[in-house]
């Protein structure tokens, strides 16, 4: 245990990989376009995926000096940072997601990229990064945009021990992910008995769906919502859960109380358009109750009687893990559940831990 | 119980609906491909003249395989949908098709020498 009396998993942290230190794991032609390509510059290994715009710091009033100083002592953010991050936040075991797999939304063109990409970095954090022993474990980024390979993935390395989720950018696919086109990933994840889990994205100033807003706190309160909002919405009306019922499902990084809305106006229009939605065995909301949440970034109203009444209305402590989102600028310490008076006891470890351990199987 | 007489079963052949009230509620009675129905006529949604909608068969859908498109079909139960807000109930149970906790009140219909009686 670290710092916390409780045993703590991170189920999103991020790992913040760098194309130099993937490049050896691309296969060719795409190596030595990439070395070749850059020489001495990398900015043309920087060109090859896109990234998220907007100033996450708000022009540097948010410092991370702590995580500066990681990251001068382990060279950069290399895989010697792990041990840090995990002291800092107090954990015993983290979850760390590929960083890039969060623009896969951006990728316009060339949708190769996007499996060189997740299978680099697989590979990359079997090899480097990873260590079950340690604590220390990661999920597949699912290239969306080719799903045979995400399934050759999944086939390939979802039995490795240091692997315990397969990850979609919820921002970008179209079609949304309850399209049949996705089924076979599904299908092998069920059998790999690895869960999916779908990570809120999309917030960038310039990636919105919308063009035109003009600072960065609008694009990403609405973009990382809204994302996840609409993958719910179609994996649950085109019937996922009951084409694939060991399927787990979770979803990161919108807080909780989207949950309970999407809850009651799903069920309210299905009450409506139940012939729309013809596999459907009950109401939307039974569905979301099957499904897991990381509660970051968790809200904090003035009155936490309302944050009870929303972990109640989404099926309790057992749909909830602790996610701190590390080293993004929105970050949830574990004293964010620790501290909370709203939660019993039991409560706390089955947010901390309990959940995660029944999801990813650690 | 009474039962009620509301017509000659020549009134109302099949395709055919009457609306009427009986005690004060309004109730539709149905003949559907040979078969008699009886509902109340306020639907527990909003209250909609729920039996003036669209009767049909209920829509069903199959997963066929690993990527198929979902294979849509009408089922043997008769549906009747709300006209305000779709609503939509099987008229043998009364049950609303997304939760049949919800249920729209059915009243049983017979027929005796050419008459049709609504029980109430």
């Amino acid at each position: 245990m670290g710092k916390y009396n409780y045993r703590v998993i991170d189920s999103d942290a991020h790992f913040m990989e760098g194309l130099d230190q993937l490049v050896n794991y691309f296969p060719e032609p795409w190596k030595s376009r990439m070395i070749g390509g850059s020489g001495k510059d990398k900015a043309s290994i920087a060109g090859i995926y896109p990234i998220s715009t907007g100033d996450r710091s708000v022009f540097g009033r948010i410092q991370r000096d702590e995580f500066t100083e990681m990251q001068r002592k382990a060279g950069g953010f290399t895989p010697e940072i792990i041990p840090d991050v995990m002291e800092f936040l107090g954990l015993d075991a983290i979850n760390m997601l590929s960083q890039k797999m969060l623009s896969f939304s951006r990728i316009k063109g060339d949708d190769e990229r996007a499996t060189l990409l997740s299978n680099a970095y697989t590979d990359y954090m079997l090899d480097e990064v990873v260590d079950p022993s340690e604590g220390i474990f990661t999920m597949m980024p699912l290239p969306f945009q080719e799903p045979r390979e995400a399934v050759e993935l999944i086939d390939r390395c979802a039995d490795e021990k240091g692997i315990i989720g397969g990850c979609f950018v919820t921002a970008g696919p179209e079609p949304p992910f309850g399209n049949r086109k996705y089924d076979p990933i599904y299908e092998a994840a069920e059998d790999h008995n690895l869960p999916v889990v779908f990570h809120a994205g999309g917030g960038g100033i310039d990636e919105f769906v919308t063009a035109g807003y003009e600072k960065f706190i609008e694009t990403h309160v609405l973009g990382f919502l809204m994302a996840n909002q609409s993958q719910m919405t179609s994996l649950i009306i085109q019937g996922v859960p009951e084409k694939f019922p060991n399927l787990k499902i979770a979803f990161m990084e919108s807080g909780v109380f989207w949950i309970p809305l999407m809850m009651q106006r799903l069920d309210v229009e299905y009450l409506k358009r139940q012939s729309e939605a013809p596999l459907l065995t009950k109401k939307p909301s039974e569905y979301i109750k099957n499904m897991y949440f990381g509660a970051q970034p968790i809200e904090l109203p003035e009155d936490l009687s309302y944050l009870r009444q929303v972990i109640d209305m989404i099926g309790g402590a057992d749909r909830i893990m602790y996610a701190s989102d590390y080293p993004h600028w929105d970050y949830d310490p574990p004293s964010t559940i620790t501290e909370l008076p709203i939660l019993s006891e039991k409560e706390k470890k089955r947010i901390l831990s309990g959940t995660a351990e029944e999801v990813f199987g650690i | 119980m009474t039962q009620v007489p509301i017509c000659d079963v020549s009134e109302l052949p099949p395709g055919e609906r009457k609306i009427v009230e009986l005690d004060g509620n309004s109730i539709g009675v149905f003949n559907i491909e040979g078969n008699y129905y009886a509902a109340s006529n306020k639907c527990p949604h909003a209250g909609g003249p729920v039996c003036t909608g669209r009767v049909g068969h209920e829509l069903l859908a199959e997963f066929t395989g690993v990527g198929l498109r979902v294979k849509e079909y009408f089922g043997p139960n008769i549906v009747l949908a709300c006209p305000w807000h779709g609503w939509e109930f099987n008229l043998e149970t009364g049950a609303h098709l997304g939760d049949s906790k919800i249920t729209l009140p059915l009243y049983e219909v017979t027929v005796q020498d050419n008459k049709i009686f609504v029980e109430i």
